[in-house]
C-alpha cells in the first residue's frame, strides 16, 4: 500500500501496518531531510506530487516487490508539504519470512519510488534561493504530467529501429515479447549479454546469480559501479536492467544452480544464455538443455579468445558432451581470477551471445548449428569448427547424461513384498566365503562378490544394470555403492540391514 | 618417411605456453597424437593430450587421424571463463 501523507509520518502507527505472525523478518527505511546537498546548505523542503499518478505508480511498486519477493507486507508512505531538516520525508516499512527478502524488497521500494513516482522536491537554500531538484521518475510514467516536460517514450518508440529491419518486424518483435530467457551467471559475459537481451525486448528475462559485486569485477561487470560493491549481484542487475528498459519482466533467482534446483528453475524459460565461469555449471546446464529441450548458448573466455557454442534441441544437433563427454578436471586451465582478463573480452563475447540468441529466435541467417566459433580477438582469427553428435548422446537418452540429474537414493528398503529381481536388481553378496557360509543368503537367486576380492580396475558388474549390494548389516555395502558410484556405476544401490533384512 | 609441411594452431593456455597462435611446423609425425606428444616435450606443455581436443581442417578430429601434407591442426584445451 502506497500513501501521501500531509503529516508528519508516526513510524510506530506504521510498523503496526505490517506486523504478522508469519513474518520473522521486518526492515524498515526513514528517509530524512538533510541539511546539505550537492554542496549548498538546506534550510528545509517542499515536496509537490502528482498524486492521483503518484498514488497509482506507487502501489504498483508495492505489487512488484509482492510478486518478486513474497514478502508478506509493504508500506511505504511519502510526505509532501513544508518539511524541516530532520523530519521524516518517507517512510518504508517490509514484512517477510525471512530477512533476505524483506532487505531486498525494502531497497528496492525507495530505488523504485525514488526513480518512478512523480514527486519533486523543493529545495530552500541558506542564501534564500530555493530550487527544485531534478525528479528522476521514469519516462513511462511521466506522460501526463511534469515541471520539466521530460522526453517520452512508448514501447514501439523503443524497439523503432529494430522492427524497421525486415527479418524483424513487428511479427519479429513479437516473438521476442513472448520468449522466456533465463542468463545463468551475472558477471563479465552475463552484464554484457543482458544488456542487449534487455534491450532488444526479450519479454522476461531470468537471472540466476548468488554473488555479491567486488571490487575486482568492476572492470568487466560494466552493470554495477563502485557504490553497490557488497549488494547482490543479481538484484543489481535487474533494478539496473528495469531501469534501461521498463517494458520487459526481469526476476533475480539468487541462487547457484545445482542438481537440486535446475530443473524447476529452468522449466520457467525458453532459452537458456550460459555465462558462467566454470565447467560444473557448464555441463549441468548442457545436460539439463539436453534433457529438458531447451536452446542453450554457451559461452567461455580466456584471456584474449573465447567461444561459443549453441545446443539446439530443435535440430537434433551435437550437444557440449559430445565434444567433451567427461568434465575437465577444474584445475587444468586458469580462470578469469588466475590469468587475468581484458574486460572487453567478455563484452564482446557477451555481446555474441545475445546476438546469437535473436538470431536464433528471429530465425536469421548464419544461426551456428553443431559448430563451435573460435575467436581471437588479438589478430581477429574466427574459426567455426564441427561437432560431431555421439551416437549415444541424442533426444535426452545419453547415458552419461540422465544420471547426472538423476541421482538415485544410496539405499534400498526392503519392504518385504517382491524380491530384488521383481524390483529390477540384481542381488549382490559382498560378504566374506566364510560368512556366507555361516548365514547363507535368504534369496533365490544372486551373485557372489566378496568385497576384499574386488579389482576396481576390472568390476565384475554392467554400468547400465542395477545391483542390490548386500553385507551382514549394510555398512560396508553401503560403503561400496558410493564407490562404484562415483565410477560411474549409477544404479548401485545397498541394502538397508543387510542379509538380516531378506529373512522373514 | 618423407616430412609434411602443415599449420599447427594452438588455444586458449596452449598459446600462451607457446608464445604464438600459430605456426608453420614440419613433420614426420603420423598423427595428431605423435605430433601432440612431440611439441609437448619441446615447449613443455603442461596438459596431456587426454585433456585437449584436435582440430584438423575445422573439424573435431580423432588422435589417431592421418596427417597429410598442408593440413591445418590446432589444439584446443578446455576454456570455462566468464
Amino acid at each position: 500500500m502506497f500513501s501521501l501523507s500531509e503529516t508528519p509520518l508516526d513510524p510506530q502507527a506504521l510498523v503496526a501496518e505490517v506486523a504478522d505472525p508469519h513474518s520473522g523478518a521486518c526492515v524498515t527505511f526513514e528517509g530524512w531531510v538533510r541539511n546539505h546537498n550537492d554542496g549548498h546548505t538546506v534550510l528545509r523542503l517542499e515536496y509537490e506530487a502528482y498524486a492521483a499518478l503518484a498514488i497509482s505508480e506507487g502501489n504498483k511498486i508495492i505489487a512488484e516487490v509482492k510478486e518478486k519477493f513474497g514478502v508478506d507486507h509493504a508500506v511505504c508512505v511519502h510526505r509532501t508539504g513544508l518539511l524541516e531538516i530532520t523530519d521524516m520525508a518517507i517512510w518504508i516499512g517490509v514484512t517477510a519470512a525471512h530477512r533476505g527478502e524483506a532487505f531486498a524488497a525494502c531497497r528496492y521500494i525507495i530505488d523504485e519510488i525514488k526513480h518512478r513516482t512523480p514527486i519533486w522536491k523543493k529545495e530552500h537554500y541558506v542564501n534564500g534561493d530555493s530550487g527544485w531538484v531534478e525528479c528522476e521518475h521514469c519516462a513511462a510514467a511521466a506522460h501526463h504530467h511534469h515541471h520539466d516536460h521530460a522526453p517520452t517514450c512508448t514501447e514501439a518508440d523503443y524497439y523503432d529501429r529494430q522492427v524497421r529491419l525486415k527479418d524483424v518486424g513487428e511479427a519479429g518483435q513479437q516473438k521476442l515479447r513472448d520468449t522466456k530467457v533465463l542468463v545463468i551467471g551475472a558477471g563479465g559475459l552475463g552484464c554484457s549479454a543482458l544488456q542487449y537481451l534487455a534491450a532488444a525486448g526479450i519479454g522476461k528475462i531470468g537471472i540466476c546469480e548468488s554473488d555479491v559485486v567486488d571490487a575486482s569485477n568492476l572492470h568487466r561487470q560494466t552493470l554495477y559501479g563502485t557504490d553497490l560493491l557488497g549488494n547482490p549481484k543479481g538484484a543489481e542487475a535487474v533494478h539496473r536492467l528495469q531501469h534501461l528498459n521498463p517494458f520487459i519482466k526481469l526476476e533475480h533467482h539468487a541462487c547457484r544452480l545445482d542438481k537440486s534446483n535446475i530443473t524447476d528453475i529452468v522449466g520457467h524459460y525458453d532459452v537458456l544464455v550460459d555465462c558462467t565461469d566454470n565447467f560444473e555449471t557448464k555441463f549441468l546446464l548442457s545436460d539439463v538443455a539436453v534433457l529438458e529441450k531447451k536452446l542453450l548458448i554457451q559461452s567461455s573466455i580466456y584471456q584474449y579468445e573465447g567461444q561459443l557454442f549453441v545446443y539446439d534441441p530443435a535440430a537434433d544437433s551435437p550437444c557440449m558432451r559430445c565434444i567433451w563427454p567427461e568434465m575437465p578436471a577444474p584445475n587444468c586451465v586458469g580462470s578469469c581470477a588466475e590469468v587475468g582478463v581484458l574486460g572487453a573480452v567478455p563484452g564482446v563475447f557477451g555481446s555474441l551471445q545475445a546476438m546469437e540468441c535473436l538470431k536464433q529466435l528471429l530465425d536469421l541467417p548464419g544461426k551456428l548449428q553443431g559448430e563451435t566459433l573460435f575467436f581471437d580477438l588479438l589478430h581477429y582469427s574466427a574459426r567455426k569448427v564441427r561437432a560431431h553428435k555421439q551416437p549415444d548422446c541424442h533426444d535426452g537418452l545419453s547415458e552419461r547424461v540422465k544420471p547426472i540429474l538423476e541421482e538415485a537414493p544410496l539405499e534400498w528398503h526392503w519392504n518385504g513384498t517382491g524380491s530384488p529381481a521383481e524390483n529390477g536388481l540384481t542381488l549382490v553378496d559382498i560378504r566374506e566365503p566364510e560368512e556366507c557360509k555361516a548365514d547363507p543368503l535368504n534369496a533365490d537367486d544372486f551373485i557372489e562378490l566378496p568385497m576384499s576380492s574386488i579389482d576396481f580396475e576390472a568390476v565384475p558388474l554392467d554400468k547400465t544394470k542395477a545391483y542390490l549390494l548386500c553385507c551382514s548389516r549394510g555398512m560396508r555395502s553401503k560403503n561400496l555403492a558410493v564407490k562404484l558410484r562415483e565410477q560411474g556405476y549409477t544404479q548401485v544401490y545397498s541394502l538397508t540391514g543387510g542379509a538380516d533384512a531378506l529373512h522373514p | 618417411m618423407a616430412s609434411k609441411d602443415i599449420t599447427v594452431g594452438y588455444y586458449a593456455v596452449l598459446r600462451e605456453a607457446r608464445g604464438c597462435s600459430e605456426e608453420s611446423v614440419t613433420t614426420e609425425c603420423h598423427t595428431p597424437s605423435e605430433l601432440y606428444g612431440q611439441l609437448k616435450a619441446e615447449h613443455g606443455f603442461h596438459l596431456a593430450e587426454s585433456q585437449l581436443k584436435v582440430v584438423v581442417n575445422e573439424d573435431f578430429s580423432t588422435w589417431d587421424y592421418v596427417i597429410q601434407e598442408g593440413d591445418h591442426l590446432v589444439f584446443i584445451p578446455p576454456v570455462a571463463g566468464g
